[in-house]
């Protein structure tokens, strides 16, 4: 084994590690990181190198670590000679084969290639590929790498992580030698000063201080430990540099005893990671071998040993002292400061602790000196930070950023947000230490200052983000349990104090919290924080404060309305679907009830719950599928259709009768109290309905001559037929609902009237404006609204409608006026300005749309309307738009771009948005909030006027049936204890016997959809556009059901 | 303290066969006076014994040679996760609980596993997250871990050493099924 000892010797060993990188041959080199391999990296090896012999090919196979994408592994490098280094992604066995035809044919596997290298940086090292392949993006042109800059991690990926001889090749161990000969020590230590390196550890401390500090103590012996017992959950970032440039590590920690005068160095690596300590220990032995490390270090005279220890499982040895007893053979409990760590550490010797990540930014710093170190960052934070990004974004991997990058460039840009339509809520930085960041603050530059100011910290860089699936207090109660199960017990405050805090948290997730509650944990917070020994207690409590501070309505949900949006609170909810449901019906109980065959049973279970289910079987937005459990296993069951099934069974079938007695006789006596609804749209019927089942006399009062609002008036009767709409509105005229109609509130009738002859009033006016867009060319004739549109169409009356239709918008309205106009038999082009997965409309609708002969052309925002002479639409201009930045709502702004498009048309449908007019309120005594809505108390829905309540459109504005119908189900249970006094609420609704058993396995059938009628056929008609499950596919996914709602004893 | 854990002066009466005996005496010489040498000698034992835990005879008989008090390599067994004074199953099914694991739904598999495995939690002190627990018939053992550093696959678990990345309930019942049926 040749040991380096000189100049000569150092670059015959370079010149051999560069022959392996840039050998004469083509060269494979596999991505062999945990998170390769666990994505079956190995089995990628096995082919390759099976298919090189069987072959007999020459080209040289290696293994290499990780290049941080981890979401696009398997990673695997190609290289030709001359070429620039191609990276393929997601690499399968089968796909070896066609990898090799190409490789040896001169060709790059075309559908694999995820980026190019023509020739890389290694901070200490340079190494040119080769050019070509222009097709292929460079690697920092594609958006996981755009902005990364690689300096600690400038070697992963890249070289052998088991190879010393790569290592060399790319400039490793330079810097060493140079700081060996220079023999200047000092001048080492002022350069890590002046570089302004902090631990990327946690706090943040100046690395250089640090050095300082041990190189002054007077001792025989001094220790260097490395900090690799990376405890915080969600970050991997050390894992990762270890598995694939080991020997950095190495070289940044012998420089440090170098210059420090310490002459034994520790590695404290986490049994967690196997696969880092086995190529630890590796690159040891190889340093050792080759003079790098041990005695008489490069022929200098210096000596170093280093060893590997590794970490049993406890996260508070991330804890300077608790790290250096748990070394000693104790138990790892922190002790006070002073003394110093670099007064009297290990076994009482001078010890100087750093992270992982400070060992490797030393050598980069050594060769290329602090000013260069410094012009990466921010002023105070100077350099890069490696971040493990996870969570809910589609390019989950390690991101190596410089310090100071605003948060949205991590979730959107780099993280490409996330893979579902849900919306990011918050990142989690810091781990157990840190805090959650609300998405309202991505802006945030990070750095140490400015996440501490937010109550954060940067730990040592894990980065979590959430979505509106992910309950805040359950994120504040996890981190909480982690850290009370990690105290060491050593202080009270962090035992009992996070003991306590646990405690309360624990009753909010049930449900069982009180305002007071909030209260006592920020006190609670604040006194842990300030009197704990450790930094594990005094920053256990972030989690819950940064929680408590910008989620407060989250608590606020729990203890006030039993309410975890989320859904993962589970004692706070029946089921997930159950949670989802705006009218929050019992899913499973109506599934089972169907599948034990007790049609009768499962449509009082629905109605009861949902007094439209007819027509919510329809048209609701479904966000039940979304949650249902099932959808990991295969998709969702389709529970609106199942209820659709079970209403269109009953309504039209001589035993509606027999059902309208039945619940009839659920209804309460009659309390001879007096309620008024004004609209009778979905929000006012679903308050009527129950207000009236609570046994108040209930008077609907609606300007239109029918019930049911929009569903009426605004929704096509291929999506619902009116025939469906009034059995519906039957059942609820039969329990007793009064309605007036033609009668206009204020106008007919004033607030001062209702207040007079009613003890209370619901306010649940539809939005009916339609918001109108201002360019040039609106007054043309031909421009029309979409609200009026379909009012007048599902009026039948006759609307003068062009040949060719344009339709601007992309929600629902803008879908059903373009499928009205398609029946109505014109050519429909819809404009959207946004992409397909931004468009609000349900997606299916939309699919539905294009297939009837809809056309869309997405990223165009109209620009002008152009009219001929005599003042009719000829056509519209629209820009193109491309992306640009993210916006508040996490979605990508739409950019004009030069580019205008023009379409030929006669008509022009606006569907951009509809208000509500709440005109009539304002002089009224009714509180109007900032968004222009009716002000209520979030959860009774109570207006600023007494006995006035206010649901649906009024105080959300535009928003969707069974949305709308979940407040006045809630208005009326808030009424009713209003009027009352009493909670009667929940006697409101029968009891069913009903199987309580998951089932054992879960069935094997597949979801069954709707029956769509050929789209030819269904476009000429305004007939209903799906058939209904039949029975037995209703059953069949009442079978599916995996019953969340059982619950197993130790919930 | 259990009651079968007394360290005493000598090894007890032919707890420790001569083998053992030397394989700890040998594990000690080559540790000896390093730092974190007792961790490592437990991270040997445990490692050395087929249902991977710390026998009370071992500790006793390490008490005795390296003159470190037993209370304090109790003390130290009991600290860290990674030591078990019980032995475990044949299986073991490690489950992450770790922030992004977590936040992908980890929980809903832990309690699937509880329940397919028939564990019932001795006590809920609250903190029924981390755990290990092991089924009467010492086939499985169901462990949480703070996070394997994995996190870009989460959720994440592993079964005898093998990690399995987005793994769903449905995936984690088949593993078990497969575990059952392969016997031993
Ligand atoms: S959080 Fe599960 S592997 Fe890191």
């Amino acid at each position: 084994m040749p040991r380096i000892t000189d100049l000569s010797s150092f670059n015959e060993a370079r010149e051999a590690g560069l022959a392996k990188l840039l050998p004469p041959t083509p060269r494979i080199a596999i991505g062999m990181g945990t998170c390769g391999t666990g994505n079956g990296a190995e089995a990628v090896l096995q082919s390759f190198s099976d298919a090189i012999n069987q072959r007999g090919l020459s080209i040289a196979l290696a293994r290499t670590g990780c290049f941080g994408f981890c979401a696009a592994e398997p990673l695997v490098n190609v290289w030709l000679p001359g070429k620039p280094l191609v990276i393929l992604q997601r690499v399968q066995p089968n796909d070896t084969a066609a990898i090799l035809d190409d490789l040896t044919a001169g060709r790059i596997p075309a559908g694999l290639a995820l980026c190019r290298i023509d020739e890389w940086d290694h901070i200490t090292g340079h190494v040119k590929y080769g050019s070509g392949f222009p097709e292929i993006p460079l690697w920092n042109e594609i958006p996981f790498f755009k902005g990364q800059k690689k300096i600690v991690l400038r070697n992963c990926g890249l070289i052998d992580p088991t190879d010393i001889e790569e290592f060399l090749a790319v400039g490793g161990y330079q810097a060493l030698y140079k700081a060996l000969i220079d023999a200047n020590p000092a001048s080492i230590v002022e350069s890590i000063k002046a570089a302004k390196l902090r631990g990327r550890g946690g706090a943040g401390f100046q690395t250089g201080s640090k050095w300082e500090f041990l190189s002054k103590a007077k001792a025989d012996r001094k220790y260097l430990i490395c900090n690799a017992d990376e405890g915080d959950p969600g970050a991997y970032m050390n894992r990762n540099e270890i598995e694939s440039d080991p020997h950095s590590l190495i070289e940044g920690m012998i420089i440090g005893g170098y210059v420090t005068g310490a002459s034994h160095g520790i590695v404290y690596v986490r049994a967690e990671y196997p696969l880092a300590v086995h190529r630890l220990e590796t690159a040891i032995h190889q340093a050792e071998e080759w003079g790098l490390l041990g005695d008489n270090i490069l022929g200098r005279g210096f000596n170093f040993r280093l060893q590997l220890i590794e970490g049993a499982g406890a996260f508070v040895c991330g804890e300077e002292t608790a790290l250096i007893r748990s070394l000693e053979g104790k138990a790892g409990r922190p002790t006070p400061r002073p003394p110093y760590p670099a007064d009297s550490g290990l076994f009482g010797q001078p010890t100087n602790i750093n992270n992982v990540e400070t060992w490797y930014n030393v050598a980069p710093i050594v060769v290329k000196g602090p000013a260069w170190f410094t012009e990466t960052g921010s002023p105070k934070s100077p350099g890069t930070k490696v971040f493990s990004l996870v969570g809910k974004v589609v390019n989950t991997g390690l991101v190596e950023m410089p310090l100071g990058t605003p948060l949205k460039t991590f979730v959107y840009d780099v993280g490409g947000g996330t893979a579902n339509d849900r919306a990011v809520k918050a990142v989690q930085t810091g781990g157990p230490s840190g805090g959650c960041i609300p998405q309202e603050m991505f802006d945030t530059p990070v750095d140490y200052e400015t996440l501490a100011q937010l109550g954060s910290i940067m730990g040592s860089g894990g980065m979590v983000v959430m979505d509106e699936d992910n309950c805040m207090v359950d994120v504040a109660r996890y981190f909480i349990e982690f850290t009370h199960s990690e105290s060491c017990g050593k202080c009270i405050p962090c035992r009992v104090g996070l003991d306590k805090s646990l405690h309360y948290l624990n009753r909010i997730t049930q449900g069982k919290g009180t305002e007071a509650d909030l209260a006592t944990l920020d006190e609670l917070g604040r006194m842990i924080r300030d009197t704990s020994l450790c930094g594990l207690g005094q920053t256990a409590p972030n989690p819950v404060l940064t929680t408590m501070r910008h989620f407060r309505h989250e608590f606020e949900d729990h203890i006030r309305a039993s309410r975890c949006r989320a859904g993962v609170c589970e004692d706070l909810a029946l089921s997930p679907c159950e949670n989802s449901c705006p009218l929050h019906m019992n899913i499973p109980r109506f599934l089972q009830l169907l599948k034990e065959d007790r049609l009768e049973d499962a449509f009082v279970s629905v109605v009861m719950d949902n007094p439209l289910p007819a027509s919510t079987g329809r048209v609701c937005q479904h966000p039940c599928d979304d949650r249902c459990r099932r959808s990991g296993i295969d998709s969702a069951v389709n529970m609106r259709e199942v209820h659709r099934h079970i209403a269109d069974s009953i309504y039209p079938s001589p035993r509606f009768p027999d059902l309208v007695a039945r619940l009839s006789a659920l209804r309460k006596p009659s309390t001879g109290l007096r309620c008024a609804v004004v609209g009778a749209g979905p929000t006012g019927l679903a308050c009527a309905f129950y207000l009236r089942m609570l046994g108040h006399d209930v008077m609907v009062y609606d300007s239109n001559p029918n019930a049911g609002g929009m569903l009426r008036y605004a929704l096509p009767d291929y999506r619902l037929p009116k025939e469906v709409l009034d059995r519906e509105v039957e059942l609820i005229k039969l329990i007793g609902v009064d309605f007036t109609f033609n009668t206009r509130v204020p106008a007919d009738i004033s607030l001062n009237e209702l207040d007079q002859r009613y003890n209370a009033v619901f306010l649940a006016i539809g939005t009916w404006k339609e918001n109108w867009v201002y360019l040039p060319g609106t007054e043309l004739t031909g421009v029309i609204p979409a609200l009026p549109f379909l009012e007048s169409v599902s009026k039948r009356e006759t609307v003068p409608l062009g040949k060719r239709v344009i339709v601007i918008g992309g929600g629902n309205a803008a879908i059903d006026s373009a499928r009205t106009a398609l029946r109505l038999g014109s050519g429909v082009t819809i404009l959207y300005r946004r992409e397909r997965k931004d468009m609000p409309a349900i997606p299916e609708e939309t699919e539905a749309a294009e297939a009837e002969g809809a056309k869309i052309a997405f990223l165009a925002s109209p620009h002008r309307i152009v009219g001929s002479p005599d003042g009719r639409v000829t056509a519209i201009e629209a820009v193109k738009t491309r992306l640009g930045e993210y916006d508040s709502s996490g979605r990508r702004r739409p950019i004009p771009t030069d580019e205008i498009v023009r379409f030929n048309c006669d008509t022009v449908i606006l569907a951009v948005g509809e208000t509500v007019d709440i005109d009539f309120a304002k002089a009224s005594g009714l509180k109007i909030s900032d968004r222009g809505l009716i002000e209520v108390d979030r959860y009774s829905l109570e207006t600023s006027r007494s006995k006035f309540y206010a649901g649906g459109d009024l105080i959300t504005g535009a928003s969707n049936v069974s949305g709308a119908m979940g407040l006045g189900k809630k208005a009326a249970r808030n009424i009713d204890k209003r009027l009352t006094g009493l909670k009667r609420w929940r006697d409101l609704f029968p009891k069913f016997e009903y199987d309580q058993a998951a089932p054992a396995h879960p069935s094997d059938s597949r979801r069954h959809h709707v029956r769509e009628l050929e789209a030819e056929d269904r476009a000429r008609t305004f007939s209903e556009a799906t058939v209904g499950l039949t029975s037995v596919e209703a059953m069949e996914e009442s079978c599916r059901c995996l019953r969340c709602d059982v619950r197993t004893g130790d919930h | 303290m259990p009651a079968e854990f007394l360290p005493g002066d000598a090894p007890q009466r032919g707890a420790l066969s001569f083998e053992e005996q030397d394989f700890i005496d040998r594990l000690i010489a080559s540790h000896q006076g390093q730092p974190g040498m007792l961790l490592s000698l437990l991270e040997e034992i445990q490692e050395r014994q087929p249902h991977k835990y710390l026998p009370a005879d071992y500790l006793e008989y390490l008490a005795a040679r390296t003159g470190i008090p037993g209370a304090q390599i109790y003390s130290v067994a009991t600290f860290y996760a990674l030591f078990n004074l019980k032995p475990q199953g044949d299986h073991t099914i490690c489950i992450c609980r770790g922030t992004a694991c977590h936040t992908r739904g980890s929980r809903d598999l832990l309690e699937r596993m509880k329940l397919q495995l028939g564990l019932v939690p001795e006590e809920d002190d609250g903190s029924a997250d981390k755990l290990s627990m092991t089924t009467p018939d010492r086939r499985f053992t169901l462990r949480t871990v703070a996070c394997f550093g994995q996190c870009a696959l989460a959720p994440v678990v592993e079964v005898d050493h093998a990690i399995h990345g987005h793994v769903n309930e449905r995936a984690l019942d088949r593993e078990v099924d497969a575990l059952r049926k392969g016997g031993a």
